[in-house]
């Protein structure tokens, strides 16, 4: 009797796990261009441009997932049709990802920001101020240049910038709130420290203060959360300006543009 | 600032935002229901499996199996059981996230369960379960019509406990991206960057829920007690 339940119940999980790994088959990719996403299963990172631009397609089924990392892994398993993302990181995934490409025709443009608390005028202002300078100056240009696009040979991110020697930092700490899963705008490369496009003109920025930068690595959904309760200073995660963002928060002036692209399976 | 009605207007009138916390209400009450029912069940089981073999030494496997089960899911965090459930076992294309959800909660709920239920079932003095061996019912019977019955009065508010513990915890299932009452006000706030009144509105719901979860469990301990009489 006991043999007969034991040998009943693995018999049981065999079957179990057959049916989880038996209909592994990824089924084929159904999205070519913009115009095929109505109806389709979208992945998205909560909270990100694609995931609010998302929610406006026809009968289309977004699901958010906590990272573009996630998205792409249920792309990956088939459970969604496409992940709509970032261009940079989507980049970073794809390259990581042999099965997965993006696709040429983008789905939307946008501009980042720096967001700071409504009531911190006088901080947004100044960061306005330096981004101007840093703008002029070129070294904003440059730092985008070497995490984007940089230059045969170079590694990402290599000579995008470096404080000034001897730089004043006698204005107290600057607390910059981000979510480092976002290359190449904020991540963290083996060590943990966080590099990224946005760290290095945060930085920029809390030299041309004369400020100590301090980055603190929350979830995405959170960030705004802590710039309102005082927790950060800013928040800095390739975040883009929306109408019903702007009665909440403040947005400092665009530091860079960016794409949501389309990443899809290549089979 | 802008004023608390507008807010108000702009967090849940605005684009029909605050259906987000109605489905979300709906999925976690889904989750929660059916959760529970698989964790009384299996948790029922596995209590039997446990206190039959401490009481009879019988079923050796069968409750090796079990107590492998309870360590492994007491053992690891629910996030990352729901984690594994959903991009390890349920790695493939048609899987619902729903049933993902489902299943992870319910397993998890019934190594509490069952360990409640062992408590419960532990606490009948022996010479209750002597007795009826003695009036002739079997082990089986002695268990249904004299153990069961005293057990189950006793575990009421421990049980009552693991419900709330459940519905509460399925706040994570937004990890996998199921649109759950957590997520639901996740959405709204990642919507307006307006942090305040989303988690209000769904920590009151929470709220609401247990409360009344909580008075239905208490009156049914109540009648339950009045058979003590």
């Amino acid at each position: 009797m006991k043999k007969k339940i034991a040998a009943l119940l693995m018999a049981v999980m065999a079957v179990g796990c057959l049916g989880a790994c038996g209909s592994k088959e990824v089924p084929a990719n159904k999205v070519f261009g913009v115009n095929d996403l109505e109806g389709k299963k979208i992945g998205v990172q909560l909270g990100t441009t694609g995931d609010i631009y998302a929610s406006d397609i026809k009968d289309a089924e977004v699901i958010q997932y906590k990272s573009g990392t996630d998205a792409v892994q249920a792309l990956k398993q088939g459970k969604v049709d496409c992940v709509i993302i970032d261009e940079q990181p989507a980049k970073a995934y794809v390259s990581k990802n042999d099965d997965t490409k993006i696709l040429d025709e983008e789905f939307a443009l946008e501009e980042y920001a720096i967001c700071v608390a409504k009531e911190n005028t006088e901080l947004t202002e100044k960061i306005n101020g330096a981004l101007a300078e840093l703008k002029e100056e070129g070294t904003l240009e440059q730092i985008v240049n070497a995490w984007i696009s940089p230059e045969d040979g170079a590694k990402k991110g290599e000579g995008a910038y470096t404080s000034p020697e001897g730089v004043d930092k006698s204005n107290g700490t600057l607390t910059m709130a981000t979510n480092a899963q976002f290359e190449p705008y904020e991540y963290k490369d083996g060590g943990d420290k966080i590099i990224g496009l946005d760290v290095d003109m945060a930085t920029a920025i809390a030299d041309k203060l004369g400020m100590e930068l301090k980055i603190t690595d929350i979830d995405f959904d959170s960030i705004i959360t802590a710039v309102q309760s005082g927790k950060a200073d800013i928040g800095v995660a390739g975040m883009t300006v929306t109408e019903d963002r702007l009665k909440n928060i403040d947005f400092t002036d665009s530091y860079t543009t960016s794409k949501q692209v389309i990443i899809v399976r290549k089979k | 600032m802008n004023s608390f009605k507008e807010k108000f207007i702009q967090n849940f009138i605005e684009e029909d935002r605050w259906m987000y916390l109605v489905n979300g209400l709906k999925t976690t009450l889904i989750i929660t229901v059916l959760a529970v029912l698989i964790g009384i069940a299996l948790g029922f089981v596995i209590a039997v499996i446990r206190t039959t073999h401490d009481k009879t030494g019988k079923l050796k496997f069968l409750n090796l199996i079990a107590k492998v089960y309870l360590a492994v899911v007491r053992g690891t965090p629910v996030v990352v059981q729901l984690l594994i459930i959903w991009f390890v076992v349920f790695a493939y294309p048609t899987a619902s996230l729903l049933v993902a959800a489902v299943i992870t909660f319910g397993l998890n709920s019934a190594a509490y369960v069952a360990e409640i239920f062992r408590s419960g079932i532990m606490s009948i003095d022996n010479g209750q379960f002597e007795a009826g061996r003695s009036l002739g019912f079997n082990y089986i019977q002695t268990m249904i019509y004299i153990v069961f019955p005293q057990a189950f009065k006793n575990v009421l508010p421990a049980l009552s406990n693991e419900v709330v513990v459940l519905l509460k915890e399925t706040s994570v299932a937004g990890y996998i991206g199921v649109q759950d009452l957590t997520r639901g006000g996740d959405i709204i706030r990642s919507r307006t960057y307006e942090a305040f009144l989303p988690l209000l509105a769904v920590a009151i719901i929470y709220f609401t829920i247990v409360t009344v979860l909580t008075w239905l469990i208490s009156k049914l301990e109540r009648r339950l007690r009045n058979s003590d009489h």
